[in-house]
């Protein structure tokens, strides 16, 4: 069970004591998992161990179709168990769908037409059964923090793609679930719009530390906002590099464009990332 | 709204009156010099003074049209009723679907109004029949529509569902039910056009009552005039329809 991943001390410090013993309802523990999907003779992910502790925000990067979505289904109970190998722990439970302890949020925004803003922003409450003051308080709380006051009432026709993303950050931090899988939230967002929804899961992140584990083909989304960026090689996808993010908190991703430690350390990652794509 | 889409829109309200008056007065004067018989094509003075006497004076063609509208909607209602009902079972449970579509895509592909006369023979010349024909052709316009609504649903939807521990009933109320609803509605906007049609389709065959059994007895008398006013009285039941479906349409998927 023990991974033999780099420890580093963020300054985040406290909160991360010792995750991979004693499994807390925010850790997550890959221990050698592999992905097989037979039927299309496709290994989707080989021999991967890692361990995400309690409040600690990592990112995964790889090149496209190297098995970092499957990482997350596979933590959200979306795959069959005949496809799988190794073990995986979230929050100390094997997967199972529909966990209480993990948000999902997808890449597309995935809202429904039929409703408004706020009641977007209720439904992950409302499905897992919060009482609708509680859920309501908190889907107007989390519609302020994303910047969209004053937009409650409005269908997402009527909303812009970062504004609808937006809203699926406020219906994901609506939750209280202590982990949140995130895939490639901002991947179809334009520069502009992406360095602002960065910053808004930055502060928001930074309210609560929750444990986040978040895909990106993005080098520089991955390193502006992690504490550690997993490197992943192509498929089938394994862990090459674990690069420890040593940048302080509480951060600004616009400001880190200008910050030298910001460029060092991207150019670190993406040397790793490109000896993994020519091997 | 604005000044001048409004003055754009009266001139053309203008021009269709202008085109539906020139097109009446050629008619009437077609059949007043007798250029065509008007056994054939009947009179507009003659239709509005037989829509006026009819509708006014013997308030016959008023109790016709309630008969006709009462089993219209009663064949709509249950017709959609089932037909929503059926086709989310087939969506939710695939296995029905399996059982019995074959079935009823045999029983879709019979031209229907050919069961008239066994709906004759089994609820008599009354409104019963009538029922039972627009029903027949109502159910299965909204099942095809509700069943491929139910499809329709976007796959992100069900995945945020499953990862948020959505039960079943959840997923189809929440999910399934709401996105499947605005291509349902169009098939409820062509249900109701086709109740009507059954239900005149079985009046015109044999019946009691109706604005059917009317333009049938109208037509073997040869009373043209009454013929073209029952036909523009339907045709305005039917625009009624369109409009009302549109506006409560517009009015439930106002999201849209």
């Amino acid at each position: 069970m023990r991974t033999a991943e780099l420890r580093t001390g963020v300054d985040s410090g406290a909160t991360r004591t010792a995750a991979d013993q004693a499994p807390g309802p925010g850790s997550i523990l890959f221990s050698h998992v592999s992905v097989e999907f037979k039927a299309a003779g496709v290994v989707a992910v080989d021999d991967v161990s890692l361990s995400v502790g309690v409040g600690e925000f990592v990112s995964v990067v790889g090149p496209s179709g190297c098995g970092k979505t499957t990482l997350l289904n596979f933590a959200a109970g979306l795959l069959p168990a005949e496809v799988t190998r190794g073990e995986l722990f979230v929050g100390g439970k094997v997967p199972v769908m529909g966990n209480r302890d993990i948000a999902y949020m997808l890449a597309r925004d995935a809202l429904c037409p039929w409703r408004t803003t706020l009641e977007n922003a209720e439904l992950g409450c409302e499905i897992r059964g919060m009482p609708p003051e509680a859920r309501q308080a908190r889907a107007l709380d989390l519609i302020e923090k994303v910047g969209l006051k004053g937009f409650e009432t409005v269908y997402p026709k009527a909303l812009s793609q970062g504004m609808r993303q937006r809203v699926a950050l406020a219906r994901t931090f609506a939750l209280d679930s202590p982990i949140l899988l995130m895939d490639e939230p901002f991947g179809a967002l334009d520069a502009q719009t992406k360095l602002q929804l960065e910053d808004v899961l930055l502060s928001l992140w930074q309210r609560e530390r929750r444990t986040v584990l978040f895909i990106t083909h993005d080098l520089s989304e991955a390193v502006s906002m992690s504490d550690r960026v997993i490197v992943m090689s192509a498929r089938p996808g394994r862990i090459i590099a674990d690069v420890p993010i040593a940048l302080p908190r509480p951060r600004s991703v616009r400001a880190l464009q200008r910050d030298p430690t910001y460029h060092e350390l991207y150019a670190e990652v993406w040397t790793k990332l490109e000896k993994g794509l020519s091997q | 709204m604005r000044p001048a889409i409004h003055a754009n829109a009266t001139a053309i309200w203008g021009g269709r009156l202008a085109i539906l008056a020139i097109f009446f007065g050629l008619w009437e004067y077609a059949a007043s010099t007798r250029a065509i018989d008007p056994i054939l094509i009947g009179r507009p003075s003659g239709i509005a003074t037989y829509l006026w006497h009819e509708i006014f004076v013997t308030r016959s063609l008023i109790e016709d049209l309630g008969w006709t509208l009462l089993a219209t909607v009663l064949a709509f209602l249950i017709g959609s009723i089932s037909g929503v009902l059926v086709g989310m079972a087939f969506v939710t449970k695939p296995v029905i679907e399996a059982l019995v579509s074959p079935m009823l895509l045999a029983l879709n592909a019979m031209p229907r109004i050919a069961l008239a006369p066994l709906f004759l023979i089994w609820f008599g010349l009354g409104i019963g029949s009538k029922i039972a024909i627009g029903f027949s052709l109502t159910f299965f316009i909204v099942l095809t529509n509700t069943v491929a609504g139910g499809r329709g649903v976007n796959p992100d939807h069900i995945m945020l569902a499953q990862t948020l521990g959505a039960n079943e009933h959840q997923i189809f109320r929440k999910f399934i039910l709401p996105s499947a609803v605005p291509v349902i509605f169009n098939g409820l906007r062509l249900g109701l056009i086709f109740a009507l049609l059954g239900v005149i389709g079985g009046e015109i065959i044999a019946s009691e009552h109706g604005l059917g059994q009317t333009l049938q007895i109208l037509a073997s008398s040869f009373k043209t005039n009454g013929v073209f006013g029952v036909i523009i009285l339907l045709a305005l039941i039917g625009m009624g329809i369109t409009w009302g479906m549109t506006a409560l349409e517009n009015w439930l998927l106002r999201w849209r």
